[in-house]
Order: C-alpha cells, then sequence, then structure tokens
C-alpha cells in the first residue's frame, strides 16, 4: 500500500483498531464516555462517517442494533462497568443475528475500580454473557499489529456470521504510544453482509444449517423483513419453543462454531526439546515475548503459544498444550480466568498461573513462574512424557 | 410515497384479551397508515416486551421486536440509520416500556428524530400481573397499591414536549382517533402520543373508568427540524500522523527508561511525547504511555518513556533508569513507587531519604512550572547526550506550541550544568 510505504510514526493503538475498523466496513460508531476507552471514540468522531454520543451504554448498544437492521455496521469502545450495561442488549442483537463491534478495553475492577489502570479480568464474562452459554466471538489484540489485523478480521467475522463480535484488549495496549512502522500493516478489505439476492420470497430468518440467514434491510420495499429478539421462527415471529424456533436457536450457535473455524488465530513458537509452554493473551504477550528471549539467553528452552481468538478456544491450541509436560499460564488477574476456561476446576499440578493485579505482568514475573514451575512435577500423560492424548 | 397501498394488516386473529384496547389501536394504526396513503413496507413498528410485542404477527409492515422498554432507543437506531423520510419508523411500548426506558423517548425527543412513539398506556403491567407503572394515575394506585397513590405519575407528553419532540399528544381511547395518528406520523421528526386504553384482564375495564382519572386529550406541536445524523467524508487517520525521519544519532545500547512525574495541566505528557518522538528521530525504538487519576485537570500526571536500539515489547517500568519530578503531585506518587533510582529532582521539592541519587535543579523556576518537565529533559539531554538536545528541539519546532517549547529548551541552557 503505497499510502503507506515505510512510514515510522509514533501511535497509539486506538487509532489503529479505528481506521482498521472503517477501512473493513464500519460506518457508524456509538460512542459513550469512558476510561480507558475514550481515545478510540475521540479517533472515531474524525473517522467514521457517522458517529452519535448516547446517553448510556444501553441506549449505546440499542441504537447501534437499530443502524444495523438498516444494513450499517456500528461500532463501540467501552469498558467493564460500560459492556455490564449492554449485556442485555448484546444478548438482543445475538438473537436478531446484527452484525456489530464491541471494542472492549479492560480496566481493573471489581466494580469501577481503577478507570486509569489496565486489566486482564473480563474473558470469562465473555464466555457466559449470552444466556444459554452460545459462543460470542472474542478476538485478543497482542501487539499493534494485531490491533490492526484482528479489528479487520473482527468486522468481517461479524458481518459473515451476522453476530456481534469483541475486541477484548487493554488500557496498556490501546493508551500506549509505540514508534511503528505503518507499512507493516497488510491492506484491509472491506467485508460485506451475506445479502439476499434472490426474487423468490423472502423469510428474514430461514438459513442453510449452520449458516445465518441472508441479510435484507428494514424499510425495504421487496420484502418484508421481521427482526425478532425473542425465540422465533423463519419468519421472524415469536414462538415458544416450537421444534422450528428451537432449531432456529440452536443454529446460533452451529453458525458459530461453524463460521469461527476459518478465524481461530493464534502465534505459536515451538522452542525445540522444551517441555514447558507458556501460554498468554493480550498485552501479557508482550511480557511474555521479553521473557522467553531472558530465558533462552540463559539457556532454557520454552515455547509460547499466544491465543488470540479467545472465544470460541482454538481446539489446535488445545492440542498445543497437550503436548507439554508442563504449563504457564500468564495473565492480568487473580483467579486465572484462561486458566479456568481451559482447565475448569481441574487445573492439573503440571500447570501453573503467573497472576497478578494493579500492574502489568512483567518478564520477571513469568521468569520467575517458570524456575517454580520447573521445580514442580510435570504432567505424566503429557504427549512429551509420551502419554496419550486425553 | 407509495402510489398503491394495500392494507397493513395481515388475516392472523388478534392476540389480545377481550376488551383490550389494543384492538382498537391496532386497527387505527392500519386506518391510519392506509389513509396517509403509506405503503406499509414503508413503515418499520419497533415493539417492546409485553402485550404491546404481540402486534408483529398483525403487520404486513417490516417489524422489529426488541427488549423490555428499549423499542423507543432501537427505533432511534432504524431512522438515523435509514435516513429516508418516506419510510415511517414507529415504536410501540407500554406503559411500563416507556418508563424503565424513559431516557430513550427524551433523547429521541431532545434530538427530534424522524420517528414516531406509541405509548400504550393501559396504566398497569399487564402481562406480569397488573402490578403499577410510572403512569398508573392515583386512583389505579388505590385500588392496587395503596401505599403508592399521593405518588403523581409522569406525564410523558409533558416530558417530551420539554424535551423538544416535534409533537405530543396523549388521545384517551375512545372512538376514531385515526385523524390524531396521521398527524403523528405524518409529522417531520419526533412525535410521541400516548394512548390511555382499558386493561380488562387487571379490572381496568371501562373508559369511564379512565374518564375519571382526570386525564385529557392534549395535542403539542413545535416546528423544529428534525435530527440527521451526519455523514461525512473523512480521511485516514494516519494522514494527521507525522513521519519521522532518522536525522540523528543516538548514544544508546540497550533499552533506557525514563518516568517523568509532575502534576497535571503542566506539560508532563507533550514533553515526554517530544522525547519520544526524538528518540525515534535518533533512530531508537520508543514507547511512551501515561498515568494519572480520573480528574483530568488536577493531581498528579505520570508519563513513562522508554527508548531502546532494539525492538520494545513489554511497555512496563518495574523501576526506571530515572526518574524526573517536577512537582509536588509527582514526588508524592514517586514516593511509594522508586526504590533505587537517579532521580532529577526540581529544587523546590525536598526528599531527604530519597532512595537512590538525587540531583536538585531549579526547572520550575527557570522554566515556570508548565514548562519545568520539559526543562528538565532538555537539561538532562544536553548534559548527557544519551541522544541530541537538537532532536528534541526539531520535535518541539513541528509541534503546534514550538514557540513555546523552543523557549524551554532554550532556557534550559542556564542550568548549572547545561
Amino acid at each position: 500500500m503505497s499510502e503507506l510505504s515505510s512510514r515510522r510514526v509514533l501511535t497509539d493503538a486506538s487509532r489503529l483498531i479505528i481506521e482498521a475498523a472503517v477501512r473493513a466496513g464500519a460506518n457508524v460508531f456509538v460512542g459513550y464516555p469512558i476510561t480507558p476507552a475514550n481515545w478510540l471514540y475521540h479517533y472515531a468522531t474524525q473517522r467514521f462517517p457517522t458517529t452519535l454520543p448516547a446517553t448510556d451504554e444501553i441506549t449505546t448498544l440499542q441504537w447501534m442494533a437499530g443502524f444495523a437492521t438498516a444494513g450499517k455496521f456500528p461500532v463501540t469502545a467501552t469498558s467493564f462497568p460500560g459492556f455490564a450495561l449492554m449485556v442485555e442488549s448484546v444478548n438482543m442483537a445475538y438473537m436478531m443475528e446484527l452484525p456489530m463491534l464491541i471494542v472492549l478495553v479492560q480496566r481493573l475492577g471489581p466494580s469501577t475500580g481503577s478507570a486509569t489502570t489496565g486489566a486482564q479480568g473480563d474473558l470469562l464474562l465473555l464466555r457466559g454473557v449470552i444466556s444459554g452459554g452460545y459462543p460470542l466471538p472474542v478476538f485478543s489484540p497482542s501487539n499493534f499489529e494485531d490491533c490492526w489485523e484482528l479489528t479487520g478480521r473482527a468486522v468481517a467475522a461479524s458481518l459473515q456470521m451476522r453476530t456481534p463480535v469483541v475486541l477484548l484488549t487493554s488500557k496498556e495496549m490501546v493508551m500506549t504510544s509505540r514508534s511503528f512502522d505503518l507499512s507493516r500493516l497488510p491492506d484491509i478489505q472491506q467485508a460485506a453482509w451475506p445479502e439476499y439476492r434472490s426474487a423468490n420470497g423472502y423469510l428474514p430468518y430461514r438459513a442453510k444449517p449452520a449458516e445465518p440467514p441472508p441479510f435484507l434491510p428494514v424499510g425495504n420495499r421487496q420484502h418484508q423483513v421481521r427482526i425478532n429478539a425473542s425465540t422465533h421462527d423463519a419468519s421472524g415471529l415469536i414462538r415458544k419453543a416450537t421444534p422450528e424456533a428451537l432449531a432456529n436457536t440452536r443454529r446460533l450457535q452451529e453458525k458459530i462454531e461453524a463460521g469461527m473455524q476459518k478465524h481461530m488465530l493464534f502465534d505459536y513458537h515451538a522452542a525445540p526439546g522444551s517441555d514447558t509452554l507458556l501460554v498468554t493473551y493480550g498485552v501479557t504477550a508482550e511480557a511474555a515475548r521479553d521473557a522467553i528471549r531472558r530465558l533462552r539467553e540463559h539457556g532454557r528452552a520454552i515455547s509460547l503459544l499466544v491465543v488470540k481468538t479467545l472465544l470460541p478456544f482454538p481446539p489446535e491450541a488445545l492440542a498445543i498444550l497437550r503436548r507439554y509436560a508442563r504449563v504457564l499460564i500468564a495473565e492480568e488477574n487473580l483467579s486465572g480466568l484462561l486458566r479456568e476456561l481451559i482447565y475448569g476446576q481441574m487445573t492439573p499440578a503440571s500447570v501453573l498461573g503467573v497472576n497478578k493485579i494493579g500492574k502489568l505482568i512483567s518478564p520477571e514475573d513469568i521468569v520467575a513462574g517458570y524456575e517454580k514451575l520447573s521445580s514442580m512435577p510435570s504432567n505424566p500423560n503429557s504427549e512429551a512424557q509420551g502419554g496419550k492424548r486425553s | 410515497m407509495s402510489t398503491k397501498t394495500t392494507n397493513l394488516l395481515t388475516d392472523m386473529k388478534m392476540p389480545f384479551c377481550p376488551g383490550c384496547g389494543y384492538h382498537l389501536s391496532t386497527r387505527v394504526l392500519a386506518r391510519a397508515i392506509e389513509k396517509a396513503g403509506i405503503h406499509p413496507l414503508d413503515v418499520v413498528v419497533v415493539s417492546d416486551i409485553g402485550c404491546c410485542g404481540l402486534i408483529d404477527g398483525l403487520l404486513r409492515a417490516h417489524t422489529v421486536h426488541g427488549l423490555h422498554g428499549r423499542a423507543a432507543a432501537l427505533a432511534f437506531g432504524i431512522a438515523h440509520g435509514l435516513a429516508d423520510a418516506s419510510k415511517k419508523v414507529i415504536a410501540i411500548q407500554g406503559d411500563g416500556g416507556a418508563t424503565i426506558g424513559l431516557q430513550h423517548l427524551l433523547e429521541a425527543a431532545r434530538r427530534n428524530v424522524d420517528m414516531t412513539l406509541l405509548v400504550h398506556n393501559n396504566m398497569v403491567y399487564g402481562m406480569t400481573g397488573g402490578q403499577v407503572s410510572g403512569l398508573s394515575p392515583e386512583p389505579v394506585k388505590d385500588r392496587k397499591m395503596p401505599d403508592e397513590k399521593d405518588i403523581p405519575p409522569f406525564d410523558v407528553v409533558e416530558l417530551a414536549r420539554a424535551a423538544g419532540a416535534a409533537y405530543s399528544g396523549r388521545i384517551i381511547e375512545r372512538g376514531d382517533y385515526t385523524d390524531v395518528l396521521v398527524e403523528a406520523i405524518q409529522t417531520p421528526g419526533f412525535s410521541l402520543l400516548e394512548i390511555v386504553g382499558p386493561c380488562p384482564a387487571h379490572g381496568i375495564g371501562k373508559i369511564k373508568d379512565i374518564a375519571g382519572m382526570a386525564l385529557q386529550d392534549v395535542t403539542y406541536r413545535s416546528d423544529r427540524e428534525p435530527h440527521v445524523a451526519p455523514r461525512r467524508e473523512t480521511h485516514s487517520l494516519f494522514s494527521q500522523l507525522r513521519s519521522v525521519k532518522v536525522d540523528f544519532q543516538a548514544n544508546l545500547q540497550g533499552r533506557f527508561s525514563l518516568i517523568v512525574a509532575g502534576s497535571a495541566g503542566e506539560g508532563v505528557q507533550s514533553a515526554a511525547d517530544l522525547l519520544a518522538n526524538a528518540g525515534v528521530a535518533s533512530g531508537l525504538h520508543a514507547t511512551k504511555k501515561g498515568d494519572y487519576p480520573v480528574t483530568v485537570g488536577t493531581g498528579f500526571s505520570i508519563a513513562e518513556v522508554i527508548l531502546s536500539s532494539e525492538e520494545i515489547h513489554h511497555t512496563g517500568i518495574e523501576q526506571p533508569d530515572m526518574a524526573i519530578i517536577v512537582s509536588e503531585d509527582g514526588l508524592s506518587m514517586m514516593k511509594n513507587r522508586l526504590t533505587d533510582t537517579r532521580i532529577l529532582l526540581d529544587a523546590a521539592l525536598s526528599w531527604p531519604d530519597a532512595p537512590g541519587s538525587v540531583a536538585s535543579l531549579p526547572f520550575r523556576k527557570t522554566a515556570g512550572g508548565k514548562g519545568a518537565a520539559l526543562c528538565a529533559i532538555a537539561h538532562w539531554l544536553r548534559q548527557e547526550n544519551l541522544l541530541p538536545v537538537e532532536a528534541l528541539q526539531q520535535a518541539a519546532a513541528q509541534h503546534k506550541l514550538a514557540d513555546r517549547f523552543l523557549g524551554i529548551i532554550e532556557k534550559a541552557k542556564t542550568l548549572a550544568g547545561s
């Protein structure tokens, strides 16, 4: 892209995310101010064709859903307190099958916590946020390049599956400036709705198995469109748990599982001979990259898995985890949300968390975790130990 | 507008209780659309949860069935998304929905977005047991929840009027009010019509009951222009970014981290930005971040800068290689943070038991409170030449406050040792 040929600049990731979203086809931003997501809102007012200031986060999501039924692609940026207000409306958009992007900038909780302190505390909230446990796609950028690429990817995936998508990041990612060469950024293609093109009768929720229905905006003169947040049939009319309506609801799960198969993103760097894997995501991946280098300089081989598609969790990433006798999971929270996502309540003794709140996890924290893990028993069932896959 | 209209109503049987006001209001809505000559597919009906949400299947229009209390906000998004005066977006809420979503209807009225909100006030929560709502008149509360009877109901018509609606009115549901509804729907901008009707399932069966409730037919009109959401041509956010060319040579192998601690509004962040830019212009990698309380104009302001000859991943600073402290606010934050660091301290500040080595210089006195941070950075660069002070000057020269910043960098020369 000639516009970007070898351009070293000092920029922050909020700028990259907003620019990427617009290039991917987003055209409406609805904002409600909240630290640490304000820079995204600020850039949106300069870049989006339409930006509206909502009166609260429920209004934000409702306006966004309205824009989406008219064929627009809406974006907002928020943090936990705002996202908490959006929860019912995110469910609404999920049930209605409306695309939109929510950039969730994590900050220290609980509650209002510390608005200007980063965190990684919202992963399991997102895992359970759709009533019934249906998967809500969540991407988490691990560096500036990811902020660009995953945003474009998130918009495309959202349109392709007709679903809300979350970009999960942190204060420390979107409010830090870096020297950065913009020419490193690949092009982003503009994404589009799965549009209805047949002249035959249209049923707004008639879809192929495990796919979203083709889209028509409300207000069109050709076909009646019914959009519904309650359990509904193919025509979009409310139905109380009829087989057809339940099949439609089941399809919501199936379309995400099928549609996300091509969006299972992670970086895996296998260190030859290593029986230990460091797993992380988001801003902590930057500390992990430094820690891996330090350990390597001291002759310690450790592999690194940076997960970028957090939900649904990539099966291939699970397969990688099984290869290792010891696993270290670094994340900026106390209880180990990624650890619980992977292992539930049965974390093996060969798995150790590096956890912290109130401050970025440092490379030193990870190195210390590695030293501690090395003195612990390894998993006798891992493939590294010649065990079988469970 | 359409040349051919068809009946808005499907042949579905109405799902409402016998005697419910929705029978009449649904028929009146259909008559109004037909009388106004509007094609059913130019109509988008947005409905709430509750009895009013049963209307979808009765309509040949586009229908959007959302959450309890949010129809006005959802319709707002649709109206702005369509941005087409020939499309009629009509939201339907009950009295319960109107109060849970009161903010939404006030906002729609304030912006005068081109839509209609029908508030069907049957004075109770009909679907959940006939509980009192924010629009229940005193006589209804006297019967259902006497403790509440002296609390007056909201008057949504007056609220919408005060918020700026182009049209707001109330109709007691007796006879044919098609013409009233036609006017509401045809009004450019936000129109609210409260339709007061019976809920026989919960003992409000007769219009004459309602007549005794001190509710009156009323109409307010205002000729405000509807709000149209902007659609702007915009340009890449990258076009605002200045490319930094490497014009200078840094004297740094590895990583150097610096914390600048001062007060909000005293140029701490911009001074750190200039240093980061100067670092990039000297061939280094750089990161910069700010830390401050939620208040913007008071309290501490801390900037963290990392300069490195190698790519920077982790941007946290455990202990900086140096700290510049230029105000009491900054000092009080650093007292908990620094354990062994070189410190450049403003001469007006005192830290007798500071950890590490302290050099005390009159930055504030030399360059003023708002120049102290940049003054200290310029002094330090001249002293130690981690990168040329000329790189800082170049970065300052490209800033919109160039004259002021260059003046500060110049003044730093007068400090001892500069």
